[in-house]
């Protein structure tokens, strides 16, 4: 019979937030953590993602108010740049140091 | 997953890549250009005007390079705001090349006040060290490798030129061979970065950037 009750000692794992574990995810939120603000075509050409990929990532990123857009508009051309709030900053810090914690306490 | 992530790497990957078009090695190579030129120009014209007339060039330099940035770089890799950590580096940056070009003022302007009771090979030498610092500083804080070759060349330049001026190999202090090298090396760093950028990173269409997909 399968177990369903967690393990205490595999606690942190399971309290890792998902919304950036996602590969594709905690690369775009690495990129946003360390500077100001980067738009669309920057994060593509870091992460090398697709840009359906990309918008995926970004809009649940959105809606769990971890990032946000701003609309402008360069001469004609609207130019959307992205931002890491403050939640995502605290939640991205929050995700190092329980992957941090897992990963030292696992045994080599 | 056997890398390791650091965000201090993906910083410095983020700058890098904002900065390595090869515009700045460009406009670099323009400027040490006028030190392979004036000294012909100082003939006709005074060391004072065959100086200020690469005022327009340059200015025409930097018009182009800002040009070729809004529509050609910032399309194909578009743009970024760096964050406090890059901003207190660069403000660093500033500060420590502000001391140095002050120390090269200070310098020429001795220079000039004892032109006739200063060997020109010691001329050339300070020169020399006052390039070669500027520059290292530039790779150190930049974390920019090639800065340091740019920095021994510029270092490097005055005294050869000197030697060979004395030498009766070349004219005019060696400047137009040293500094018409070191600039056509800058330049054509500069061209082949700008076209390895052009040729990785295509345009993207005006559609993704409006709602970004």
């Amino acid at each position: 019979m399968a177990r369903t009750e967690v393990e205490p000692d595999l606690h942190p794992l399971v309290e890792i937030d998902q919304v950036i574990h996602a590969s594709a995810r905690l690369m775009v939120l690495t990129y946003l953590y360390v500077v100001e603000s980067a738009d669309y075509i920057f994060l593509k050409n870091m992460t090398g993602l697709t840009w359906g990929n990309l918008a995926t990532h970004l809009n649940k990123l959105e809606e769990t108010g971890y990032i946000k857009s701003a609309k402008s508009f360069q001469g004609k051309k609207p130019h959307t740049t992205i931002y890491l709030t403050e939640r995502g900053r605290q939640a991205f810090q929050e995700y190092k140091r329980s992957m941090q914690q897992v990963l030292d306490d696992l045994p080599d | 997953m056997s890398q390791s992530i650091s965000l201090r790497d993906a910083e410095r990957k983020v700058f890098h890549t904002a900065v390595n078009d090869g515009l700045w090695d460009i406009f670099l190579g323009c400027f040490f250009l006028m030190f392979a030129i004036t000294p012909f120009l100082s003939e006709r014209l005074g060391d004072f005007w065959s100086s200020v007339i690469f005022l327009p060039f340059w200015g025409l330099v930097y018009l182009a390079i800002r040009f070729v940035r809004k529509h050609v770089i910032t399309p194909r890799l578009g743009s970024v705001k760096f964050g406090a950590s890059r901003n207190a580096i660069l403000m660093r940056f500033n500060l420590v090349m502000l001391v140095v070009n002050l120390i090269a003022l200070v310098l020429g302007l001795i220079a000039a006040s004892l032109t006739s009771r200063i060997p020109g090979q010691a001329t050339s030498i300070a020169l020399g060290l006052v390039l070669l610092a500027a520059f290292s500083f530039a790779a150190y804080f930049l974390g920019i490798g090639r800065l340091y070759i740019y920095a021994l060349l510029l270092g490097l330049a005055p005294p050869i030129g000197e030697w060979l001026w004395v030498n009766h190999l070349t004219s005019h202090h060696g400047y137009p061979v040293t500094f018409g090298v070191i600039s056509g090396i800058m330049i054509l760093t500069g061209i082949m970065l700008l076209l390895r950028l052009l040729r990785s990173y295509q345009a993207a269409r005006d559609d993704f950037q409006a709602d970004g997909g």
